[in-house]
């Protein structure tokens, strides 16, 4: 059987509230992943001048088991943020 | 039938039935307050924890013995839950059925709530970071998404009328998608989806982790062997990995077992030789949804 897979984001390299690029004007590894393990969203416990428009954004990689290992992510980030263990 | 025409459906289909689209119903819920709750965060709720545990990793979750079993019969709850404590942050109460075009056509001329709007897809925005403008809302949610700048189109027309949003209908249909009609929560229905998997957080529960956040519809897919000229346009329409082509007989297959009855097989095949059967009507699969 396969083991856990763990992908680590840098956030100091990818998330516009950690310093790192916005992720909404970049998400490459959302569209290169045919499985769509990531997922891109406002962070959690950051607070947003306007709500209702939150401004800051990340990514997360949410559907690990559905990661194959193909390593497209990696390859593809222009940031060199991802790293997938298994 | 399934459970919700039971409980919702007043004797026929739980989304035909008028008074689960009223503005009456969505007061007596108090839900402008709960799905205001629910759209601004809606990103997060697999990332956010709850009862000690978020969707990351879900998959391997599921599979730990005893403890995954207690974590899918919570999230049936969740998902389902028609409680006075259910949660908005949680999209508690959030899950819908497939429905075939006249179905969808259907509920936009005679049943969906005004005003009608267009918006992004959430789904399609946080799985793909791609903004495409598809998702069919109404009643007193379409009032709450227009209060958040992030899902309403730039440049085009977004409150629709019911002939302009039966030709957005027609338009998806034409690209491919799968139509979902939600409740949101149950039993107030608010939203006509236009589904692609895998980047859709309803069809991704249901088809990689088999939680049932999307019904298989109320028909199933048929194919005339007489009629079928193996094209194969099909196969590459169905979402569901229910239709291959047979070398041997030289006309498609349909795995009933696996077709969800969106019926886009049907509306792209270029001889007519696909329709739709009511579920019921097929014994082995009249109780699978």
């Amino acid at each position: 059987m396969m083991g856990k897979t763990k992908i680590i984001i840098d956030y100091t390299k990818c998330g516009n509230a950690t310093g790192g690029i916005d992720p909404r004007t970049c998400g490459i590894c959302l569209k290169v992943c045919d499985p769509a393990v990531f997922l891109m969203h406002p962070p959690l416990n950051v607070k947003e001048e306007n709500p209702y428009d939150p401004q800051y954004w990340q990514i997360t990689a949410v559907w690990l088991s559905l990661c194959t290992h193909c390593m497209k992510c990696v390859k593809a980030c222009p940031q060199k943020a991802i790293k997938v263990i298994y | 039938m399934c459970e919700w025409c039971m409980k919702h459906g007043a004797g026929g289909k739980w989304y035909l039935n008028a008074k689960n689209y009223s503005d009456q119903l969505a007061k007596e819920l108090n839900l402008e307050e709960y799905l205001m709750e629910q759209w601004m965060n809606f990103e997060k709720v697999f990332i956010r924890k709850v009862m000690g545990m978020s969707s990351i990793g879900l998959g391997y979750k599921l599979k730990m013995p005893i403890i995954g079993r207690v974590i899918r019969w919570q999230l049936e709850r969740m998902i389902h839950s028609e409680s006075k404590n259910r949660k908005a942050i949680r999209a508690d109460g959030h899950f819908g059925q497939v429905i075939p075009i006249e179905d969808a056509k259907t509920i936009i001329l005679n049943l969906a709530a005004e005003p009608i709007i267009r918006n992004y897809c959430l789904c399609r925005w946080m799985q793909r970071g791609v903004k495409d403008v598809c998702c069919i809302n109404f009643g007193v949610l379409s009032g709450i998404i227009e209060k958040l700048p992030r899902f309403i189109p730039k440049n085009v027309k977004y409150r629709l009328d019911r002939e302009e949003a039966v030709k957005v209908l027609e338009e998806q249909n034409r690209k491919g998608r799968v139509f979902t009609v939600w409740f949101q929560p149950v039993p107030y229905i608010n939203a006509i989806c236009s589904c692609e998997t895998p980047q859709c957080g309803g069809l991704r529960l249901r088809m990689d982790f088999n939680l049932k956040t999307v019904y298989k519809a109320e028909y199933v897919a048929q194919v005339d062997p007489d009629l079928c000229q193996g094209c194969k346009t099909c196969v590459s329409y169905c979402q569901f990995g229910a239709i291959k082509y047979s070398p041997t007989l030289k006309r498609v297959l349909i795995d009933q077992k696996k077709c969800f009855g969106c019926g886009l097989c049907r509306d792209h095949c270029p001889h007519g030789a696909i329709k739709l059967v009511p579920r019921e009507e097929i014994p082995a699969l009249k109780n699978e949804y």
